[in-house]
């Protein structure tokens, strides 16, 4: 299936998500606990803008190097036993693994949560070679059952309930399961213990790998992926090429943001440093040990002054839980692998694609909460302007919004900085302002705004408007008029009529 | 098969290490800067000054451990010495009915003497013979019992290396994880263990080395926080010393 579903826009997608009521419910509680948890776990720590200032640095060092880094990376990991590929694209990379795959005369690999994976749809392939992939992180399974991709990074079946969890998992065992998270995750315990001892491939993503020891890290809480990387005899594990940094000193800074970023958590359960396979003596481990390194687009963005820091990214989810958008949409009207605002210029940034691809830079409020939230502060809401830019530069502009968005070229053509375009947007806006939100049908927001609100570009800053901006937002979302509300019918029809389609 | 799969590994280096000065070359162009060579300066290593300096006091690394283990839905005893631990992992056992045992091949857990303690369970040894499908055993143990390598206790966490007589396995696989942490070698800071192993340097490394905050969790059905999703959901912490 194709990253990009059949229906185009992300205002199609997006009202297709906001139909279902479980979905934005779930999607809106999940993210508020996670980003309250993040909120207390980095005020309990301390500090927390010196930490993000130093995993900033380190991985902007890390990036301007990067040439340097893998390299001591590869060579250290092929001292350690590893055998190291290179993959420009995602289809270098598919084929690597399906030959490694062929090779072992591989029946199943058992999986370990990897978006890099899902950027090059890897489980198709393996099934289109006979070979079963299993995902076995407890989200990841669930909605590999229900032939359904990730709606969020951390929390991928933020969208099922666990009724619809039951009756996947009854499928399974052929049996009636209650719906009780208890009894749904020991089942899952269960089958899926069976399936790490009897497979033949371990497959993981990478978190972080280390250049000067040629360590690759990974950070989990259910003990999935240490069963993928213990119990199988072959491990392959997929790395984007910009996941290096330099020192397992390093790795403090990295493991001090990551998982308060993204759970809120001291520390992730399990945070795993493998080096290598098995030593010869070792009676677990694998004893065969591929990494294969992915560009698929990443290195379009070294060099580029607008897009580099894309590439710091450490894939925390902070985004997506601050993001208004996200919030009232879910993963899926994203399209792509990456969704929220990070995935709002990853997907467009790595497929190289601005034309087809930025409606969802688009759907964002440039409110800045994706920059405040993240730990190693890339200016996504920085980006998203740029990448608007571009697209009108290139000739793509929305025949709706190509007036104002003229204007909006113009202004970062002189000022460049996005900041100055929020000063002139404050005093611009007072115009048409009313009740902090922007109602007006003309101008550059007219398409937005036909189906959402747009906040305010806010006075003060982002923390101290959320609250009235959040009820705007929900309070819209009440408003709908009678003829969306038909449109989002006629959506789910399509929907229904299409035949096995899921979006993203 | 072998020696043609290892014909085909070597093949497939050779192919690897070609690509590798194209992809280098390839990345330091868009970078514009030459090939690097040499290492570059690197003024931000690690955490920020301040936090170097950062360091409790023994009691209250113990206190602040035991909290934070607690907090993640971990158990904590606080143990004199090794008998006493003897002790509380067979009361343990029976009380939990636990039948199969599994521990690491260290000399202190041979000095606990917990076969002499429980001698209605099955205790096995990590990796003594090699008949036995390792794996498989430590997967259909109630009990693993391991000592920790490291221990910090501003995160909660527990550090096991891997070896040939320390499996991977023995803390990942059985129901209820026992893990002896010597108290007087705990650290305050993550970093604090980190850095031994950049200054180990890479031919010092086991090939597994892992940090163990608490029970196997999740909470991807309804956010509903489940424990012992696929490692153990019992996880004692004993504080020893």
């Amino acid at each position: 299936m194709s990253a990009k579903g059949a229906l185009g826009t992300v205002k199609e997608r997006a009202e297709l998500a906001l139909n279902d009521e479980f979905l934005r419910k779930a999607v809106k509680f999940t993210t508020e606990r996670l980003r309250n948890g993040k909120k207390n776990a980095a005020g309990e720590h301390g500090n927390w803008d010196e930490w993000r200032e130093r995993g900033r640095a380190i991985r902007l060092h890390t990036i301007a190097h990067l040439d340097y880094y893998l390299n001591l990376f590869v060579n250290n990991a092929r001292a350690n036993g590893v055998h190291v590929h290179f993959a420009d694209t995602g289809a270098d990379a598919v084929r690597i693994a399906l030959s490694i795959a062929e090779r072992k005369s591989a029946k199943t690999v058992v999986k370990s949560k990897s978006m890099v994976s899902e950027e090059l749809h890897l489980n198709a392939a393996l099934e289109k070679i006979g070979v079963e992939a299993i995902e076995t992180d407890l989200g990841e399974y669930i909605i590999q059952l229900a032939g359904e991709t990730p709606s969020h990074i951390v929390i991928p079946a933020i969208h099922k309930n666990r009724y619809q969890i039951a009756d996947l998992l009854s499928e399974v065992a052929g049996e009636k399961l209650e719906a009780d998270t208890t009894v749904l995750a020991g089942f899952v315990r269960k089958k899926l213990r069976e399936r790490f001892l009897e497979a033949d491939i371990g497959m993981t993503g990478c978190n972080f790998a280390i250049a000067e020891t040629g360590s690759m890290v990974l950070f989990e809480n259910e003990g999935n992926a240490r069963m993928v990387t213990t119990l199988p005899k072959t491990q392959i594990t997929l790395m984007g090429m910009e996941r290096i940094i330099p020192s397992f000193q390093d790795l403090e800074v990295m493991a001090t943001l990551l998982p308060r970023s993204a759970t809120g958590q001291k520390l992730t359960m399990y945070m795993s440093a493998i080096s290598g396979p098995r030593r010869s003596e070792d009676a677990d481990g694998p004893d065969e040990m591929h990494i294969i390194i992915v560009d698929n687009g990443r290195s379009l963005q070294l060099g580029d002054p607008e897009f580099q820091e894309l590439l710091n990214c450490i894939r925390c989810g902070a985004c997506l839980n601050a993001c208004p958008v996200y919030r009232h949409i879910g993963g899926h009207a994203y399209g792509g692998t990456y969704s929220g605002p990070i995935g709002a210029v990853l997907t467009p940034a790595l497929n190289k694609n601005i034309a087809e691809w930025d409606d969802i830079a688009n759907a964002s409020s440039l409110c800045g909460a994706c920059y405040e939230a993240c730990p190693v502060k890339i200016p996504l809401h920085d980006m998203l302007v740029y990448l608007r830019r571009r697209k009108v530069e290139k000739g793509h502009g929305n025949k709706l919004e190509g007036a104002g968005m003229k204007g909006f070229s113009t202004l970062l053509g002189n000022a460049k900085r996005f900041r100055t375009v929020v000063k002139l947007g404050q005093i611009g806006q007072k115009l048409v302002v009313r009740d902090g939100g922007i109602r007006t049908k003309l101008g550059p927001l007219k398409g937005w705004n036909s189906y959402r609100v747009t906040p305010s570009l806010p006075k003060k800053s982002f923390r101290e408007n959320w609250e009235t901006l959040d009820q705007q937002i929900r309070a819209d979302l009440k408003e709908m008029s009678p003829e969306m509300k038909q449109r989002m019918e006629d959506a789910v029809k399509r929907r229904g009529q299409g035949g096995g389609h899921h979006h993203g | 098969m072998a020696d043609s799969h290892q014909e085909w590994l070597k093949q497939m280096e050779e192919e690897s290490k070609a690509k590798q000065a194209s992809f280098m070359a390839g990345i330091a162009q868009r970078l514009r800067h030459p090939v690097m060579t040499k290492a570059p300066e690197h003024p931000f290593r690690g955490a920020p000054d301040f936090w170097n300096k950062f360091e409790w006091d023994r009691e209250e690394k113990i206190e602040r451990f035991s909290a934070n283990w607690k907090s993640v839905g971990g158990h904590v005893a606080r143990l004199a010495d090794m008998d006493a631990a003897r002790d509380f992992i067979a009361e343990k056992a029976r009380e939990m009915g636990a039948k199969y045992i599994v521990r690491q091949n260290e000399a202190e857990l041979e000095a606990l003497g917990l076969e002499a303690a429980l001698p209605d369970a099955r205790i096995s040894v990590w990796n003594t013979d090699p008949d036995v499908y390792w794996k498989a055993r430590s997967a259909e143990a109630d009990f693993g019992v391991v000592i920790a390598d490291h221990s910090v206790a501003y995160t909660g966490s527990v550090v096991v290396k891997s070896s040939k007589d320390k499996g991977r396995s023995v803390s990942l696989l059985p129901t209820v994880m026992m893990i002896i942490i010597p108290v007087d070698q705990m650290k305050t800071r993550l970093g604090e263990v980190l850095v031994a192993f950049d200054e180990g340097g890479r031919e010092n490394l086991p090939a597994g080395i892992h940090f163990i905050t608490g029970p196997s969790r999740s909470s991807d059905i309804e956010n509903d926080l489940t424990i012992g999703v696929h490692g153990p959901g019992v996880v004692y912490a004993l504080l020893v010393g």
